[in-house]
């Protein structure tokens, strides 16, 4: 069995990817299985999904703890502990990152691929930054055991409802990334001898511990969600004329007033929703793209 | 001067001069035959100032349970009570409310679910709560209704437990049924019940806290429900602590099972609730006619006391358990935990009946107990074996009949 983890954010198609990669599996005769795993959260929340390609019947369901492949859709998760996209890695696993350069801390350790996804997808996509032809694409190259054609009628059969125009960049897409990317070498998982968990008795706990209360108001600031952020909303201070529509308007409260009156946008928790930018009556706040950094 | 008096109550307003001498605080309350006598009766108290504290009409049972676990949290005493289709309708806010770990008292007056609607009691309403986390305990007279709803707040208040309490009677046999109840002296009952005072943090206008917070990820979930599961099973400790401190103050010991003539039994009824008291008219009548029956009462329901009713019935060759409830498919909701509960007994009964009866409040005669010991003395009798006679299949033909009028006529 072959299994693959994708790592990217929410609206960047992580999980239609693992689908496509899923249909794209099947299609080439294997038995398959498609699992995405993400909870009340929004775009750019950290998104996890899985795939399972195998020979023989997949006795397995859930989310995969020690996969083959790792594929990282969006660079910056390297950075994020509650996503922590190498997890259960070991010097076999194989590793694809989205990035326009080789991460060295990774590659010490890992067999690792990086291709600017980013680009392409822009090139192709009419400037859309959605990853799930062009991760799916790398993950079935990788793998080595799937056929071009059986890819692309995955990705038609996944964006059912696309335009042709759409649809014709997609497959163009995932076409030119599989013939970019070369097979890795995946080696076979040792199976070892089953060993008991070791059971703890729970205690009781005092009603405070025990049940689900918060009682430190505020804690959200401890959970820097900056990194969610795709776009980043840019406020033009030449222009700004300082009216807070914008504070009021930012439905995760990051934006405060600066001592000489200025909207100031906390970045280390600011999501980029952008809807700050599609609010300011002036048009003075803009949005540049975030580009990742290594650990 | 002890001002004890012993006067003629129903079940409901037994239920309401618990709450009364309880010193509640909160009322959010939603009429429902058969219990509505108890809120009204809450209502009138209120108004008039003979209670202090806030009675509030509600727009549903769903908004009613939130109200009160609501309140709760703000560290006041709350009482509610509903009955059969109202506590369908709060199921949502039962199982929330006990995930809050906010104690109150709730009275359940059990009547039969629809449909066919009706009104009478059998015990598929309070059932349904079984696993919600709430700890109940089944009141068999108006005595015990008064007695467990005083005894209720000490369990649900407890550092251990911290959940709601849920006193459950039968509507009509217990609810509208008058019988001399005493109500203790109040410096008395305050001694047992002392005004409340949160052991927990509660809410407070310049204290913002979260008390009911999402988790994402089973082993959190788990760590929380492993916690309602812990506290839930203290509460058995928790109510014998109670019980003989009950009986210190008010002369009466309750204890989670109540065994009435089993020592040497070789026929035992289980039952529970206004009906155990038919049980024991049926057990002594047939000690009479030199059968030596006996009958086990559950009280406490949840937690549910295993080991105290495998002991109880460990060694008596013949055991039913009547079920006035019916799980379709399966058939009655208490035999299989009474069952369970044996499963690792060494010298368990031979013979354990699953009987369903007393559905939609359908009597449980001398006739039908006799008929039990007779379906114990067989071989192989059906199981379960439903109380269901010639004259209830008549009585249901000529029903149809009449139902069908028009159709004949035609």
């Amino acid at each position: 069995m072959w299994r693959i983890r994708m790592h990217g954010r929410g609206g960047q198609g992580i999980k239609t990817a693992s689908q496509m990669l899923g249909s794209a599996g099947f299609y080439s005769g294997f038995q398959a299985q498609d699992f995405p795993l993400y909870g009340a959260e929004r775009r750019g929340a950290p998104v996890i999904a899985f795939t399972r390609i195998s020979k023989d019947a997949i006795l397995e369901r859930g989310p995969i703890s020690s996969p083959d492949i790792i594929l990282i859709g969006d660079e910056t998760l390297l950075n994020d502990p509650q996503s922590a996209p190498l997890c259960g890695a070991d010097p076999s696993t194989v590793i694809f990152v989205n990035s326009d350069r080789m991460p060295e801390s990774l590659a010490s350790n890992f067999s690792v691929t990086a291709v600017n996804l980013t680009d392409l997808c822009l090139q192709h996509l009419d400037n859309r930054m959605v990853y799930s032809s062009a991760l799916s694409a790398a993950g079935a190259r990788l793998l080595g055991i799937i056929e071009l054609p059986d890819l692309l009628q995955a990705v038609e059969d996944e964006l059912t409802g696309v335009s042709s125009q759409v649809l014709r960049g997609n497959l163009n897409l995932a076409r030119e990334i599989f013939e970019i990317i070369q097979p890795a070498v995946i080696s076979e998982k040792a199976n070892s001898p089953l060993i008991a968990k070791s059971l703890v008795f729970p205690q009781h706990l005092p009603v405070v511990d025990g049940a689900p209360i918060i009682l430190d108001p505020g804690n959200m600031a401890l959970r820097k969600t900056g990194n969610w952020r795709v776009e980043r909303p840019k406020i033009d201070y030449e222009q700004c004329n300082n009216c807070m529509i914008c504070y009021a308007r930012c439905p995760d409260g990051v934006i405060r007033t600066a001592p000489d009156g200025r909207p100031e946008i906390d970045y280390d928790h600011c999501k980029g929703c952008l809807i700050c930018a599609q609010e300011c009556p002036g048009h003075f706040i803009n949005t540049v793209r975030e580009t990742g950094m290594f650990p | 001067m002890k001002t004890s008096k012993k006067i003629m109550l129903t079940g409901n307003k037994a239920a309401a001069w618990g709450a009364r001498m309880a010193a509640v605080e909160y009322v959010p309350a939603f009429p429902i035959t058969p219990q509505t006598e108890i809120v009204e009766t809450l209502a009138k108290w209120f108004a008039d100032g003979t209670l202090q504290g806030k009675f509030t009409n509600m727009d549903s049972e769903h908004s009613m349970f939130m109200a009160a676990g609501s309140a709760g949290a703000t560290g006041v005493r709350v009482f509610t009570a509903s009955s059969s289709q109202g506590i369908l309708h709060g199921m949502e806010s039962l199982y929330t409310i006990t995930g809050w770990r906010t104690p109150m008292v709730i009275v359940n007056v059990s009547r039969a679910l629809a449909t066919p609607l009706t009104l009478e009691p059998d015990h598929n309403d309070v059932l349904s709560t079984r696993d919600c986390g709430l700890i109940q305990l089944h009141a068999e007279t108006c005595q015990e209704v008064f007695d467990f709803i005083l005894m209720g707040y000490r369990i649900a208040e407890d550092a251990d437990v911290c959940l709601p309490v849920l006193v459950n009677l039968d509507g009509f046999y217990l609810s509208f049924t008058r019988e001399p109840v005493l109500i203790p002296d109040e410096e008395e009952v305050r001694s047992f019940l002392p005004l409340y005072t949160a052991t927990q943090p509660v809410f407070q206008a310049s204290r913002p806290m979260a008390r009911a917070s999402a988790v994402f990820g089973g082993a959190t979930y788990t760590s929380f429900k492993l916690q309602q599961e812990l506290a839930c099973r203290n509460a058995e400790n928790c109510f014998n602590r109670v019980a003989q401190d009950f009986e210190k103050h008010f002369g009466r010991l309750y204890v989670p099972v109540e065994m009435f003539h089993l020592d040497d039994a070789e026929y035992v009824f289980v039952m529970s609730n206004s009906f155990a008291t038919k049980g024991k008219s049926a057990v002594l009548k047939l000690r009479q006619q030199g059968i030596k029956a006996g009958l086990l009462k559950l009280r406490l329901f949840r937690p549910f006391p295993g080991e105290a009713i495998a002991s109880a019935l460990a060694g008596h060759a013949k055991v039913a358990v009547i079920d006035q409830n019916l799980a379709p498919g399966m058939g009655g909701i208490t035999y299989p935990e009474i069952v369970t509960s044996l499963y690792a007994c060494e010298d368990r009964p031979d013979k354990i009946l699953s009987v369903i009866g007393g559905l939609g409040g359908k009597d449980i005669d001398d006739q039908d107990f006799m008929a039990i010991i007779e379906h114990l003395d067989k071989p192989d009798s059906r199981t379960p074996l439903y109380l269901y006679d010639e004259n209830d299949v008549s009585g249901f033909n000529r029903l149809q009949q009449i139902a069908k009028l028009k159709e004949a006529i035609s």
